[in-house]
């Protein structure tokens, strides 16, 4: 119940509203009744207002029907009868504004058709004016058909030469659809496959990249690496030449990696990792795994000469074997590669490559004499070698390594004049000639190395015995055998005298050593010496023997010296680093045979000999000046000194503590107080050596170079792009130059430029310019 | 006439219809021929012939301009062009324009190779003679007439003698201790003047042409027409010891007894530079003419590049360690040979300030070193005179030529582009025939052997206009064409301080880098390496060494005070 009564509460309220709103409305609702009684008394209720118009209706209606009236009553209602009323005329400020909007289209298209032809003015090299060329004056009649000839003269002549291909004309049924509608589909479906292929390839290869795993990067690089070894061994069989090539781009590839600053440590995370590095020992070992890396990748395909243990030291790096498999006959192709290394191959460098030489052929060689103990009849495996040996003996008549030689090598090359003998022996049996200057040339070794010879004493007798035994022609054996007896004399007279020596001196000497291990084990003793003949530098290996007793090294086990050989991998790789860091030190001097001044020396022999002359006395020492070197980089250093930027210092001394003479800031305030300014980038002579180079800003010069960069330009390399060419004629040639200076308007003196008409609209290059960009850009202004 | 056949797809395809058949699992989509679409096509097809006529150009014989050698072209380059920097379309398209004429000059500039008609001149010998067994009297009984007067001697009486060419290699100038400056054309032998200073003369010079001299006399600078009038004596420049005419800059450069370097602009007669070297008393001086650089060699050794602008030089090469007896730097300004009292000659890379490329020692000292025009360098060895080809870039095994004389020879220079070589000698000047020496081609423009007199006042009006100023002189000539970052970068700090004022984006990075940084941290990290291995290596095998050691220590027991004994401490 209550609900009913809310609800009519709610309707009165309702009606009130609508009274209310009624209210509102002034118009009359009530109308004038249509249908009406008529009564004397009319009611009040029946009282409604009238409007006040006069229905002109009404009142023709009064009129009489005389023809006159009928007309003016026609003419009425024909007025009243127009119902469409004018509507009010906008307010000024409106119809002006419309009126602007429209004019402002209508000329907009109007003008806009000129945006081509001023585009394509803006744009052009030049625009020359006047546009329209009348001609000055009516040419004659005659004049003008007297050029319409079929062809000059020249062209006559023209044609003689160089005759204009008979252009036929080839009717030829081109179809504007190239494919009938079956192929069309054919050929839709195709590509749709195609397309569909192509984005589940791309779907799949996204997927792949983004795993994260770095095992499953490792398997899949593992993988590839395998593969490609596959593709290129099949490849050396099928194709050699492309397996060259590929081998080329593996070389690119490496020339790439060193190239780069890849894997050498020097970028932001081994930078971070490097200040860890001093505590964390995992840390260091990923670094020197990138350092590895690098190496490994940098490592250049090895030469032909490189033995077979070298080739398995580098087996664990599989793409680096690749390069370097001695067994690749490619790799013996490419000779120039070696060339290079030879080219490079001198000082330090060359003597250890000498040495290292020298090392495999007496690793060889031994294994020789073994062969020749067993079959001692066996000429011809000896001779195979002669070659070899013959230019072992050159490299050891060179006389700059006779320079260098030190201890250790003067014992190698002992190891070669073993040989020698056994040469010699062997080639009598050949010629004549060639003995003898091997001859020679061991006599020569000799005197080189004669006091060494003892070392190698004994051994090197039991080698030579088989060796000569196995010869037929005895008188010359003989006069070795006697020679044989003179060394081996001297060899034991000057190994007493040296045993003499060293039990005087009472100290074991690194020969003595040397000599103890070669007594026990040939095999170690070879070993050790390749150990010693990786090292680079010589100083390093006499520190090693001077360490440790000499009895010691007997001590040495084998496993101990398969720890050493593993040490060699780098060394060896650094020899074949194709840049050599010895040869930013010092460039060899080459001695030419230059004339000599007649006042210094009359013998001329100069076009006789062909080999370098090197002075006896070294002219240098006379006239050099030792401090030069010295106060020359001092200079240089006091240079650097003042180009390095001081901090400034900002400590109020005696502020906080005490102040005045003798009183030294403390550390905390010198960190705090001295504003440290960011290090100078590097000078362009940092590490070129005896060279300085003053970088200063030349206040002259400066006024000459531009500062600032012109409008268009956004970078400072764009800017020096576009100033590269010189526009001179001295410069460039003449028709360039000119195309160059050529200015943008040009006009003819003297005449009339008019503005340009509307016909302008209708040439064809000014219609085709189609450069939206720039349309774009003259239509927005 | 080859016919143009229409290609259907499947003609190519057909090849590769197995591949694709391969895919199976692919799906195919089908398009239903709907009435309307093969209307259409019907529609085409009836439509769809047209003739066209057709020509083919390759029939000609003369088909227009030759193909321009790639290779050719890229000695023409200069360089990388624009970038995608420029964002203004209109802009961006004119700039696009200017790219396709330097492209143009570039081709241009191949294509006039053509006119490069001359070639460089050679000896020919047997395999086993040598090119130094040539003696000039051979050579002259070889060659033409007119090349044969090539080689001649004067006999002059007034002690050691001078010689210089004009710039195009017609003129010579003779001037010698005494005082007997002479000069003449060395082709015709026409003598321009020949006088008696009564002064000693230490160095000469022509000017930017024939008609002018400069004379360092004991005292001052004078300067001679051809007629032998003294123009000018300039007392500004005294005690000269060596000169150079620096062509383009119209700079006269000079060093003298107290170690004074000065530039006379001889065009507007005023000294632009002059200031003390602090070198010491030094005749050993050229120029660069790649950059106008003057190159002074001191008794230190040490080779300083200068210019007039800057007080302190540029760059200082220790060469030697024995004082310099000469440079010499060639006419590209790429290398820099250099000769000391240690009997060897370097051979530098004065370009990128790098080197030596080439060390070679000499059986004596080189007085005298002299670089022609194709690199060819002349080395005086007392009475001898040996040139050297090709050995800056390779280590050569001895001379191309060697000339003898029985007096002593004061200084050399080569003709320009001629190949002789004139020596101003004790007694008078002789004139031999180097082969391949000289650049055969002229550019008549630039230097013309056969100028007219109204020719030579056109060019002196034109070097006059193309004259560079003398503060451009640096190390590198082409810093005027380079933006100065460091002042620009000021201007925009200075721009960024401003109010309201939206800072523009700029890209600072040079067009060129600075070449060698990167060369140089290669070179610095093999080295770096190389020498952690030796430390690792050696480290290694004392460990190795170190451990035997141990063993064999005999241990004494101290029983009950083995405790006591100190351990060793085991190594990190």
């Amino acid at each position: 119940m209550e609900d009913n009564e809310e609800f009519d509460y709610v309707a009165s309220e309702h009606d009130r509203l609508v009274s209310a709103i009624t209210k509102l409305d002034k118009t009359q609702h009530i109308r004038e009744p249509t249908r009406n009684e008529p009564t004397i008394q009319s009611t009040e209720f029946n009282l409604i207002k009238r409007s006040s118009k006069l229905k002109l209706d009404n009142v023709v209606k009064v009129l009489e029907d005389t023809a006159h009236h009928v007309k003016i009553g026609k003419k009425l209602k024909k007025s009243q009868d127009a119902d469409k009323i004018l509507s009010k005329p906008l307010e000024k400020p409106q119809a002006a504004r419309i009126k602007r909007s429209t004019g402002y289209e209508e000329t907009k298209k109007k003008v806009g058709r000129w945006d081509p032809v001023v585009a394509r003015n803006r744009t052009v090299d030049y625009v020359s004016f006047p546009i329209k060329h009348f001609p000055s004056k009516l040419q004659p009649t005659n004049d003008f058909l007297s050029k319409l000839k079929l062809k000059s003269p020249l062209e006559k002549e023209l044609e003689e030469i160089d005759p204009p291909p008979e252009s036929k004309e080839v009717v030829e049924e081109e179809q504007l659809y190239p494919m009938s509608y079956e192929e069309m589909l054919e050929h839709r479906q195709s590509t749709a496959k195609l397309r569909a292929q192509q984005s589940y390839k791309a779907a799949k290869e996204k997927r792949q990249s983004k795993i994260k795993s770095k095992k499953y990067h490792r398997i899949l690089k593992k993988e590839r690496l395998k593969q490609q070894l596959k593709e290129f061994e099949e490849l050396q069989i099928k194709n050699p030449e492309e397996a060259l090539k590929k081998l080329e781009e593996l070389e690119k590839s490496r020339a790439l990696e060193r190239h780069t600053l890849r894997h050498k440590n020097t970028g932001k995370w081994a930078k971070s990792k490097l200040v860890r590095a001093k505590y964390d020992k995992e840390v260091r070992q990923q670094l020197a795994e990138q350092l590895s890396v690098s190496r490994s990748l940098t490592h250049k395909a090895q030469d032909t000469q490189s033995t077979d243990d070298e080739a398995d030291d580098t087996e664990n790096i599989p793409d680096v074997t690749l390069a370097q498999d001695p067994l690749n006959p490619w790799m013996m192709k490419s000779s120039d590669k070696s060339n290079v290394d030879e080219e490079f191959n001198f000082g330090y460098k060359k003597y250890l490559n000498d040495k290292m030489f020298k090392q495999a052929e007496i690793d060889s060689d031994s294994d020789q004499e073994n062969l020749e103990q067993t079959h001692n009849h066996d000429i011809e495996s000896p001779l195979g070698l002669l070659p070899e040996s013959e230019k072992r003996l050159y490299n050891i008549d060179n006389p700059k390594d006779s320079k260098k030689e030190e201890k250790p090598d003067k014992k190698k090359n002992n190891n070669v004049k073993i040989v020698t003998p056994k040469l010699v022996a062997q080639n009598s049996d050949q010629t004549k000639k060639l003995p003898i200057k091997s001859k020679k040339k061991s006599k020569k070794i000799i005197a080189t190395t004669s006091w060494v010879v003892e070392e190698l004493g004994a051994t090197s007798k039991s080698i030579i015995t088989p060796i000569e035994e196995g010869k037929a022609s005895e008188d010359i054996s003989n006069v070795f055998d006697r020679y044989e007896n003179k060394v081996v004399g001297q060899v034991e007279h000057k190994l007493k005298e040296l045993r003499r020596q060293i039990s005087k001196i009472g100290k074991q000497s690194n020969q003595q050593n040397k000599e103890v291990t070669e007594d026990n084990a040939e095999h170690d003793n070879l070993e050790y010496l390749k150990l010693k003949k990786q090292n680079p530098k010589p100083q390093i290996d006499e520190e090693l023997i001077e360490t440790h007793n000499g009895i010691g090294l007997k001590e040495i086990e084998p496993s101990l010296l398969n720890i050493i050989t593993p040490t060699e991998n780098p060394s060896q790789q650094n020899m074949n680093m194709d840049i050599d860091p010895t040869r930013f030190i010092e460039v060899k001097p080459k001695f030419l045979n230059t004339a000599v001044s007649r006042r210094e020396n009359y013998i001329d022999d100069l076009d006789d000999d062909d080999e370098q002359v090197v002075p006896k006395v070294d002219i240098e020492e006379v006239f050099e000046e030792d401090d030069v070197v010295d106060s020359f980089r001092q200079e240089k250093e006091d240079e650097i000194n003042q180009d390095i930027p001081k901090g400034v210092d900002l400590a109020l001394p005696g502020w906080g503590s005490w102040g005045g003479k003798g009183v030294k800031a403390t550390k905390r305030k010198r960190n705090r107080f001295i504003g440290k300014l960011p290090p100078k980038t590097s000078r362009r002579d940092e590490n070129k050596g005896d060279i300085i180079i003053n970088e200063f800003k030349n206040p002259k010069l400066a006024a000459h170079k531009v500062s600032n960069l012109p409008f268009p330009f956004t970078s400072v390399k764009d800017y020096e792009a576009s100033i590269r060419t010189p526009i001179g004629n001295t410069f460039i040639p003449e028709t360039a130059h000119k195309k160059l200076i050529r200015p943008s308007v040009i006009t003819k003196a003297g005449a009339v430029i008019e503005p340009m008409d509307e016909d302008e609209l209708l040439v064809k290059k000014n219609r085709t310019f189609n450069n939206n960009s720039i349309l774009k850009l003259f239509a927005k202004k | 006439m080859k016919e143009k056949k229409t290609v259907r797809y499947f003609d190519i395809e057909s090849n590769n219809k197995d591949e694709n058949n391969k895919d199976q699992n692919v799906k195919v989509f089908k398009i239903k021929s709907t009435s309307k679409i093969l209307k259409a096509q019907r529609y085409k097809q009836n439509k769809n012939i047209h003739t066209k006529k057709k020509h083919s150009k390759n029939s000609q014989q003369f088909p227009g301009k030759a193909p321009i050698n790639p290779e050719k072209l890229e000695e023409h380059k200069r360089g990388e062009g624009l970038g995608k920097g420029v964002r203004h379309p209109l802009h961006a398209l004119k700039l696009k324009k200017r790219e396709h004429k330097f492209k143009y000059a570039e081709e241009q500039a191949t294509r006039a190779d053509i006119l490069l008609t001359e070639d460089q001149g050679f000896l020919e010998v047997e395999e086993d003679n040598r090119t130094t067994g040539i003696t000039q009297k051979v050579i002259a009984d070889n060659v033409d007439i007119t090349a044969a007067t090539k080689i001649f001697e004067l006999n002059l009486a007034f002690g050691p003698y001078q010689a210089k060419y004009s710039c195009n290699g017609r003129h010579l100038l003779l001037g010698s201790k005494k005082g007997h400056l002479a000069a003449f054309d060395w082709v015709t032998k026409k003598l321009h003047f020949e006088i008696n200073v009564m002064e000693s003369i230490h160095d000469m010079s022509w000017l930017h042409v024939e008609t002018m001299v400069a004379a360092a006399q004991k005292e001052w600078l004078y300067i001679y027409d051809n007629t032998g009038i003294e123009l000018h004596c300039i007392k500004k420049m005294d005690k000269i010891l060596r000169m150079e005419f620096l062509p383009y800059h119209f700079l006269l450069a000079a060093v003298n007894e107290f170690g004074f370097m000065s530039w006379l602009d001889i065009s507007i007669g005023e000294i632009v530079g002059h200031y003390n070297n602090h070198m010491g008393r030094t005749s050993v001086m050229t120029q660069n003419p790649y950059n106008a650089t003057l190159c002074l060699g001191n008794s230190k050794g040490v080779v300083s590049l200068w210019s007039p602008t800057v007080k302190k030089p540029l760059a200082k090469i220790l060469c030697h360690k024995t004082p310099l007896t000469a440079i010499a730097v060639d006419s590209r300004g790429m290398y820099m040979a250099t000769s000391g009292v240690d009997r060897s000659l370097k051979i530098w890379d004065i370009r990128n300030l790098d080197g030596p490329l080439q060390h070679y020692k000499l059986r004596s000292a080189p007085l005298n070193l002299e670089f022609s025009q194709k690199d060819m360098l002349a080395v005086g060895l007392g009475e001898t005179v040996e040139i050297y080809s090709n050995c800056c870039t390779q280590t050569v095994e001895g001379p191309y030529l060697r000339h003898r004389m029985a007096k002593t020879i004061n200084n050399f220079k080569f003709c320009p582009y001629e190949d002789v070589l004139g020596i101003g000698t004790s007694n008078g000047f002789t004139s031999i025939i180097v082969p391949g020496s000289g650049e055969p081609n002229f550019d008549a423009l630039e230097s013309n052997p056969f100028q007219t007199k109204t020719q030579r006042k056109e060019a002196e009006v034109k070097a006059l206009l193309e004259k560079i100023p003398a503060e451009l002189i640096t190390l590198n000539p082409s810093d005027v064409m380079e933006v100065d970052v460091p002042s620009m970068k000021d201007k925009i700090e200075a721009r960024k301080n401003l109010l309201y004022l939206k800072p523009k984006k700029v890209d600072l990075t040079p067009r060129h880098k600075k070449k060698g940084k990167t060369n140089i941290a290669r070179k610095k990290i093999i080295k770096e390496t190389v020498r952690k291995e030796y430390i690792n290596q050696s480290m290694e095998a004392k460990k190795i060494l170190a451990e035997p050691e141990k063993q064999y220590v005999p241990k004494q027991s101290f029983g009950v005070l083995d405790r006591f004994v100190p351990k060793p401490k085991p190594k990190k």
